[in-house]
């Protein structure tokens, strides 16, 4: 009786959380939005009424979901005090359902939300797949094939974009012995605006579809059906959730770290979460210029892009990669730092060149946003420009190349013990090499003009998204599991996970390259059988479906694993990092004591300590 | 070692548990921050009106002739400047009165401010943009643009320049009279006022973005059509 | 107090001069464009105004400055 009445209250706190109500709010704004200006406006401006009809209803979203409340509240003249822990009455896990302030929570939120954002986007790329794996066509047609391919990618983007705010919110706090973010409003408003974007994008694919893949290129995307504008504006709204989340990752860095914590005394991640930060608050901006370009001259008939009507298409390209080429730094240097912050707990050495490290970080983000044309060179740029940039591309080899040489350095002679995370790390650098060495070949111009829009890229950019983000941050997940929920998860379930998808990734890899070194285009629905590549084509869309399975795995594990016995240990992996000094889950504040840090974090097998707890004056 | 100091920890939790008070920053710690915040916010909005400033020299660029603009209205674009460059003084001369504990002259100058923005807002809007389609002139000076939204890229990039700049002006009059409504009520005090200084910063930035855009729509180029 | 007072005045005459500064700037920008039509003119007026903002105006010191709040 008794579960019967948990069972349906719970669905009624779901029902009524802040992720239903904001959907209501916004289809209801959008709805009196579009036809408020529809009145107003003349007909020709529908698609106009539509686009701000949209964003009235991402208003509607933010209002409904209670995220806005406090900043209303304030312009009203009250105070507004912050609000910690669950509704009077409620369960713990009733705070996920609404805009919670804590950090933590709101780190736990960006995990949930990437991982199901993910399982779309692959279940997208698993349908096309299957299309793919004879010639002709089977399952879809070709625009149901083209809104597939490109929702695959805008809806990993965001889920990629999710699984850093995840990591930058949950860690960096604890990890710099703060009690929260500098601004926890800002913050959970970050996490919020995200969801009406992806809706909108969803909403793209149910309005008709759009088929100019995840660039929106004009002049295609000016003549595209009405999906390609949801699809615009979706990833315009997701930038906002950047920009905030990467200015108070920020902040948060640089005035709330404990005394003695200098910058070469901050786990290594944190330089991670920092020149990712970089690279999130000022790029993101570039793209919303060229997206809302785009919107205007598709609603509006304003001239930007159109040849015809005197635009150049080239300037969105330039605005667009200005963003794109620096967002994969954006991706995989997390990840990357995930790497460098597992490897030396799991070889119990010293991370080797630990200032190397943090600076690579950065110069990866600085050499990052010279090297944008090289996604341009058969676009018709000068001969001059090409040259340009090819060099400059060839430099990101540098830093990258400093981060893998002390990877090894760190390896090298260490006693490894081969768990579940310490396993994804090795799989991470494998596989981060494969798109590593992949790159400077589609960097380089002659070859480039061979392989552009080949499925050569595919592979490449899936190689590096697995080595860099998807690897490392399912790394992180078995990691912090035991820190987040304070449960161990069952490490044979995380060891078959990795054994299928590992050598399930191998294949994938190869598969796309060899196929598009044998004349596979990127984008194609179809291919000629003549080409010879069916073999090919047959393993890459097994080997997804295997990945596809053992994703599935870990979220069982994760899932299943909440309800075993909580852990005996405090600290698991015999850590030296602060947030693994202080019990799991981490208490609504962190550090209760706040602690001085006294040493390097990195000097595995040395007796020296990191942090010191400090004594409380008058206990 | 660890596991003696982890265990100090965790009696101190208990000790100390959801005292939430003792976990808020200082003061000066957050006005810290939220300087920092909203400077690193112009930063991140310098990449914004940077590229629609890239965009305007890449679209207006002529070849044979250079860097071109549309023909516009002079006098309009002077006054407008003119009537932002005043608001940005009063802002200027609120918050320092506020800095001095002078409470009147701070919500003198912050309506002031307030109201001259929307005089920018409206020479924009209705005079320059021309939305309600109105003739007419004052000694010779005509009151309303003739950008039509077809004229190409001119029409383009300068309804995406100003609307954009616009939209932050806009804004940012929403932001003084909010302020101006809580400091009425009594809000603010010398030592803590960091909502007149945000509004002010951002403020004056609008105008910054402006010092920029003026130049680039009615100054650069020659006039071309 | 008188203290407090004579600050005050210093603090909004400085106000006055830089917006007066502000203004000449532009006339003279005017005047680049209508008698030199030089880019890099108004490119120089320009950084010079906005930098006049940035200091005087946003006082951009007190970002490393402690003291004054
Ligand atoms: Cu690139």
């Amino acid at each position: 009786m008794n579960f019967i009445r948990n069972l349906l209250l719970g669905l009624w706190y779901i029902l009524t959380s802040s992720y239903i109500k904001g959907l209501i709010g916004q289809a209801l704004f959008t709805f009196l939005g579009f036809q408020f200006l529809n009145l107003l406006l003349p007909d020709n401006l529908s698609e106009f009424s539509l686009m701000i009809g949209a964003i009235i209803g991402v208003i509607g979203f933010l209002l409904f979901a209670g995220v806005l409340t406090d900043w209303l509240l304030w312009i009203g003249g009250k105070e507004t005090p912050l609000k910690h822990g669950a509704r009077e009455g409620r369960p713990e896990w009733t705070r996920y359902l609404g805009p919670d302030v804590n950090h933590k929570v709101i780190g736990i939120q960006y995990g949930y939300t990437s991982l199901f954002v993910l399982l779309v986007g692959g279940l997208f790329a698993l349908i096309f797949r299957l299309e793919l794996a004879q010639p002709g066509m089977q399952l879809l047609d070709y625009q149901q094939y083209n809104t597939l391919f490109s929702a695959h990618g805008i809806v990993m983007i965001v889920s990629i974009l999710l699984g850093v705010g995840a990591m930058l919110n949950y860690l960096v706090p604890l990890m710099i012995g703060a009690s929260d973010m500098s601004f926890p409003r800002l913050n959970a408003f970050s996490y919020w605006v995200s969801i009406p974007a992806i809706v909108l994008v969803l909403t793209g694919m149910a309005v008709g579809g759009w088929d100019t893949g995840w660039v929106g290129y004009p002049t295609l995307s000016l003549v595209g059906p009405l999906g390609t504008m949801f699809f615009l504006l979706g990833f315009y709204i997701n930038g906002i959730s950047s920009i905030a989340g990467s200015i108070n990752v920020l902040v948060t860095t640089a005035t709330l770290r404990a005394p003695g914590m200098s910058l070469f005394r901050m786990p290594i991640f944190v330089w991670a979460a920092l020149a990712t930060s970089l690279i999130q608050f000022t790029a993101t901006q570039t793209i919303a210029v060229a997206l809302t370009l785009n919107l205007l001259e598709r609603a509006t008939g304003l001239v930007f892009f159109n040849p015809a009507q005197g635009g150049d298409p080239l300037l969105y390209q330039h605005l667009f990669w200005f963003y794109s080429h620096p967002v994969v730094y954006v991706f995989v240097l997390p990840g990357l730092g995930i790497i460098s912050e597992l490897l030396p707990v799991f070889a119990r050495k010293p991370l080797f060149g630990y200032k190397w490290i943090a600076l690579s970080s950065l110069g990866i983000a600085l050499v990052g946003f010279l090297v944008w044309a090289h996604h341009m060179f058969v676009a018709g740029m000068s001969d001059t420009l090409r040259i340009v940039f090819m060099i400059s591309t060839l430099f990101v080899a540098i830093p990258t190349g400093v981060k893998f040489f002390s990877w090894v350095a760190t390896l090298w002679e260490g006693k490894i013990e081969l768990s579940t995370p310490m396993l994804f790390v090795l799989g991470a650098i494998s596989v981060f090499l494969i798109g590593g060495i992949t790159g400077p070949i589609l960097g380089t111009v002659p070859t480039d003009l061979h392989l552009h829009d080949s499925y050569w890229v595919v592979g490449h950019f899936h190689a590096t998204m697995f080595g860099g983000f998807i690897f490392p941050f399912f790394a992180g997940l078995y990691y912090w599991y035991p820190k987040i929920t304070g449960h161990m998860y069952k490490e044979a379930l995380g060891k078959l996970h990795f054994w299928l998808m590992v050598p399930g990734f191998w294949v994938m890899s190869f598969g796309q390259m060899s196929a598009g070194i044998m004349g596979m285009n990127r984008r194609y629905a179809d291919y000629d059988p003549a080409l010879g590549i069916e073999t090919q084509q047959v393993l890459v869309t097994l080997a997804a479906f295997v990945i596809g399975w053992s994703v599935l795995i870990m979220i069982y594990n994760f899932i299943a694993s909440a309800r075993t016995e909580p852990v005996v240990s405090m600290n698991p992996w015999g850590s030296r990092s602060p947030e693994w000094q202080i019990p799991s889950p981490a208490p609504e504040f962190n550090y209760d004591v706040p602690f001085e840090v006294v040493g390097d974090p990195y000097d595995y097998g040395l007796d020296k300590p990191y942090i010191r707890f400090q004594v409380v004056a008058g206990d | 070692m660890s596991a003696t100091t982890a265990e100090h920890a965790v009696e101190h939790a208990v000790e100390h548990a959801h005292d939430a008070h003792s976990h808020v920053p200082p003061y000066h710690v957050q006005l810290k921050s939220n300087r920092m915040g909203l400077w690193l916010f112009f930063i991140s909005e310098i990449f914004l009106f940077g590229a629609l400033f890239a965009a305007r020299f890449y679209l207006w660029h002529v070849p044979g002739v250079g860097q071109t603009r549309p023909e516009l209205s002079q006098e309009l674009g002077l006054l407008a400047t003119t009537v932002l460059l005043v608001s940005s003084y009063f802002v200027f001369r609120g918050e320092t009165a506020m800095e001095h504990g002078d409470r009147s002259r701070f919500l003198n100058s912050y309506m002031m401010a307030a109201l001259l923005g929307l005089v920018f807002f409206v020479a924009v809007v209705v005079m320059e943009w021309n939305v309600f389609g109105l003739e007419g002139s004052i000694a010779g000076i005509e009151l309303f643009g003739h950008l039509g939204i077809d004229d190409g890229v001119y029409a383009g990039v300068f309804y995406a320049m100003t609307g954009m700049h616009a939209l932050h002006v806009i804004t940012g009059v929403l932001l003084l009279l909010f302020v101006w409504n809580r400091g009425r009520k009594g809000d603010y005090s010398p030592e803590r006022h960091w909502g007149v200084e945000g509004c002010a910063l951002y403020w004056h930035y609008v105008d910054v973005v402006w010092v920029f855009f003026y130049p680039a729509l009615y100054l650069i180029g020659t006039p071309w059509h | 107090m008188e203290k407090n007072a004579d600050w005050k005045k210093a603090a909004q005459r400085l106000g006055m001069y830089v917006f007066i500064g502000l203004m000449v700037l532009t006339l003279i920008e005017y005047a680049v464009s209508i008698y030199l039509n030089s880019t890099v003119g108004l490119f120089i007026t320009m950084l010079l105004k906005s930098a006049l903002i940035v200091y005087y105006f946003m006082h951009v010191y007190r970002l490393w400055r402690e003291d004054s709040h």
